[in-house]
Parts: structure tokens; sequence; C-alpha cells
């Protein structure tokens, strides 16, 4: 009896939910997710896509060109369950947002939060970059001090 | 059939039936806890396993359209307990944050070859923080097990002679060959294997055999070309009255698996989904999917403009005709 109530028990421990698992079907070895930073540009194509969405969108450079950046996002499902779909960045909007960058340097990454025109904050990020309330909530504190990165703010001294 | 087995066994059923139904009555929501419902007696094998539960279910029960169990709408998971299983920091199935967390296999459970490379996966997220590459990114199938875990959306749709359980990532579409015996004419395996299965009462069960080797999930163990389950699913009415779908499973598997492993999957409404009146399209990753394995056997991912990008909105192989492309509401075509 008393083996069978300690398996019983060992079972019940067994419980554990692990619902929160990010869609992907790939690593993000090659996202630097310590580093987040802000960044505005025009949206030129937002694909909408399985296995995941990307957000192009053309930001102008100091000297005057523009530059295409690609941003991956979560998977359709993921982001449906979020209430964001496959029109709610156009082309041509203005946005602003948050992302993790690639390692190598290239001019992508990876979709943390984004802030659409009337000012509400939207979380189209898979495991490649936070953009969840937390971190949004982080960020609505360091936008109010004018920071553009988390390495700024924490420069700063402002860890929030 | 050796009844000193099968009543101690019996008895920790009814304890915990009876733990699950004291902790109900006072009230559970959605995060109600999963709990591992364990087979009533050992078995060697899932054949005998599964031979055993049509037994005591007296060949089956035999529903018509009319009186079959039907778990309608979108389906989201719900948890499980497999990253338990195999893992100390069953948290740290996907992330490594430091040599604290995520590295500490559970030992006894696997085969010394199947420990061996699960340590070495493990090992190499704690150096890279997570695993460097996932055989899904060239889009292979996620297979059986793998299928139970993958948080994507999924139908159930049972009829008398089949049930089918549709899952919206890579159009995993799983058949259940009611009141059947196991077919193979394919002279392999496949990555979902053979399902056959019975019901009882309101319980689905099923037994499935010929997979090919897969994992559990990233981060998780392999599997062998040997891997075979038995599950019963059953909904579950939550204390709040919210429906959970649950799947007690048993794995056995000769060259991975030291001995038969147990878990529980569940699945619950997708509310979100269903309200917004999403529908599950065609899952497709072949002209959409920029990620690839590296020289260095990490992952990474292909820009517009670089060689080998595949454009998910472009045209297809015959761009001079109208009505190629793959874009037609916006059409954004850009140079790539």
């Amino acid at each position: 009896m008393g083996k069978i109530l300690a398996r019983f028990l060992v079972t019940v421990g067994m419980g554990f939910c692990l619902a929160q698992l990010v869609q992907a079907h790939h690593s993000f070895v090659a996202v630097d997710r310590n580093v987040e930073r802000l960044i505005v540009g025009t949206v030129a194509r937002w694909t909408f896509n399985n296995p995941h969405s990307w957000l192009y969108l053309d930001v102008e450079n100091e000297d005057g060109t523009t530059t295409l950046w690609s941003f991956e996002g979560s998977g359709v499902i993921s982001l449906l369950r979020k209430r964001i779909t496959g029109d709610t960045f156009q082309p041509g909007d203005r946005v602003t947002f948050m992302y993790c960058p690639l390692k190598d340097g290239r001019p992508g990454g990876h979709l943390g939060w984004a802030q659409l025109d009337d000012g509400s904050f939207i979380d189209p990020s898979d495991g490649g970059c936070a953009g969840d309330e937390e971190t949004i909530d982080r960020w609505k504190g360091w936008l109010e001090q004018g920071f553009t990165s988390k390495a700024e703010a924490e420069a700063a001294g402002v860890v929030l | 059939m050796k009844n000193h087995k099968i009543l101690p066994f019996g008895l920790g059923i009814y304890l915990i039936i009876l733990f699950a139904s004291s902790v109900q009555a006072q009230g559970y929501n959605e995060n109600e806890e999963l709990v591992v419902v364990l087979p009533p007696m050992k078995f060697e094998t899932a054949s005998a396993h599964y031979a055993y539960l049509l037994e005591q279910a007296g060949g089956g029960t035999q529903h018509t359209a009319a009186t079959i169990p039907q778990w309608p709408g979108l389906w989201d998971t719900a948890g499980n307990t497999i990253g338990k299983t195999f893992l100390l920091d069953p948290e740290a199935i996907l992330d490594v944050d430091d040599e604290q967390k995520g590295g500490r296999v559970r030992t006894g459970i696997l085969t010394p070859p199947y420990e061996q490379a699960f340590q070495e996966r493990r090992q190499e997220m704690r150096e890279a923080g997570q695993q460097k590459y996932d055989r899904l990114t060239h889009c292979e199938s996620p297979g059986y097990p793998r299928f139970l875990l993958e948080p994507y959306t999924r139908e159930f749709i049972n009829l008398p002679h089949q049930s089918w359980q549709l899952n919206d990532l890579m159009n995993e579409n799983r058949r259940i060959y009611i009141d059947q015996e196991h077919i193979n004419v394919y002279g392999t395996h496949s990555w979902l294997g053979d399902s056959i299965g019975f019901w009882d009462g309101d319980r689905l069960i099923t037994n499935t055999v010929d997979i090919l080797p897969v994992d559990y999930f990233r981060g998780l163990p392999l599997t062998s070309n040997q891997f075979e389950s038995v599950e019963v699913w059953e909904m579950k009415i939550l204390g709040d009255g919210s429906q959970r779908l649950e799947v007690q499973v048993t794995f056995y598997d000769e060259h991975s698996l030291l001995k038969p492993i147990h878990a529980v999957y569940a699945y619950k409404p997708a509310m979100v989904l269903m309200e917004i009146g999403a529908r599950i399209r065609q899952w497709e990753c072949e002209t959409s999917s920029n990620s690839y394995l590296t020289a260095d056997g990490e992952t990474n991912f292909l820009l517009p403009g670089e060689p080998g990008y595949k454009d998910a909105r472009g045209v297809t192989l015959f761009p001079h005709l109208p009505g190629q492309s793959r874009d037609p509401i916006y059409e954004t075509g850009f140079e790539n």
C-alpha cells in the first residue's frame, strides 16, 4: 500500500503544464535576444504566411537612402490567437516596433512588440524576441524617457 | 491475468479519481493541474496493453453517427507532462539561460545510447542557449509523438469507423481506424504510423505502430523506429465548466526507453480563434520558409536579394501570365 501511495503521489506530482511553448519550426540561435532596439519604417510587405510571418520594412538611412529590413514574427495561428491578422500591417503604414537583431549584422531580426497608429501595442513576436506584456510595460517606461534601445536604458541605469 | 497485480493498480486509479474529484469540488480553472493516470498494470508491449484494454472493454463500444462523442471546433494545446519525464527542469525545454537550468537530464529513463544523445543535445543547448537546429526547419514532418505536443491548432473529427485528428502544423492528419487491425502495405514506416482504436464508452483508446524515428520536441529526446503507443482520449469538464480534452499516453520503445513511460497531453477550446472565425488553411513550407541549416550546423535566415531566398508572396513559375501573383490582394511585389 505504501508503494501504491508513493506511486500515486509521484504521478500527481508530474502534473506539469507546458502550454506556452513558442510556436516555431526552427531554432533562434541566429538572433541576439539580449539586444532590443527600436525601429521606425514604412511597411513594404506584411507576409502573413506559415511557417512564420515576416514584416518587410523600408527604413530611411541617415544619408537619405532606404534599406529594406526583414523581421520574422510568429506563425499565422499564433498571431490569430492574438487577434493579429493579414491586414494588421498594410503597405505604406508607418510602424514603430522593437526588434532583436540578427547576430551577423544583416538588416533583419525578430519582431518584439509593435505600436500601431492609434498608439496601441501588439505582440507579433515568437521565441526570437520578447514582445509580451511585461516587455511592453518595461518599454513604455523607456519610451517616455526617449530611449531607443535596451542598451541605452541600461547604460543610463534605468532598469524597469 | 494476475489479479494481485491488477488490484493495487486499480486501487491507485481509484485514489487518483478520488483525489481529482475532491479537488474538482473545490473549483478548478483552466490551469487545473494535469494528472498522469497510470495503466491498470504493467505491459511488455503496446500491443499487449491495447489488447488488454480491448478485452476489458468487452470488445469496445459500437457507436453510431448519432452516439459517437463529438469534440467539435478548434483546439489549442493546453499543457503536457512529457518534459518532466526527461528533464529535472522542464521549464527549460527550449531555452537554457545558464548552467543551472536545462541541462539536468533525468537519468534512468532512456537507454544508454539515447541518453548519451540526449545529454549531447542538452550540452549543445547549454553552450548555445538553445538547440542549434531543428529538423522541422527544412520542412520535415513533426511526426509522432511530436504531433501531440506541437503548440498549433487541432480539429478532432470522430466518425463511427475512423477518427481524424488534424493539426494546423504542416497539415499533419492522423487517421485512427476504429475496430480494425493494423495494416502496412508501404514496406516502411511513416511519420504518424498506423493507428487503430476502439471506443470504451466516451473514451477513445488507440494503438499506434510503424512510426519513423523522430523526437518528442525540440530540446527533448529522440525516438526510434520501434516506438509505439497506447492512448486513452477523454473529454474532461473542469471545475469552471470548461472543456479539456486529455490523452493519457504510454510510450513503448525497445531501442530508446528502458521501460515504458507515461504522460498526459491536453487540449483546450481555441476560443479566440473561433470567436474571430479563423479557419485552418493549407500549411506550406516549401515556397515560404527562409530558415536553413548553415555549414556550422546552426540555423539562419535568408533575406530578400540573397541567393536561395523564397518569396512567399511572389509569383508562380509562369509570371508572364496574368493572375500568377501569390499576393493578389496587396500586390506588394518588390525586388528581391
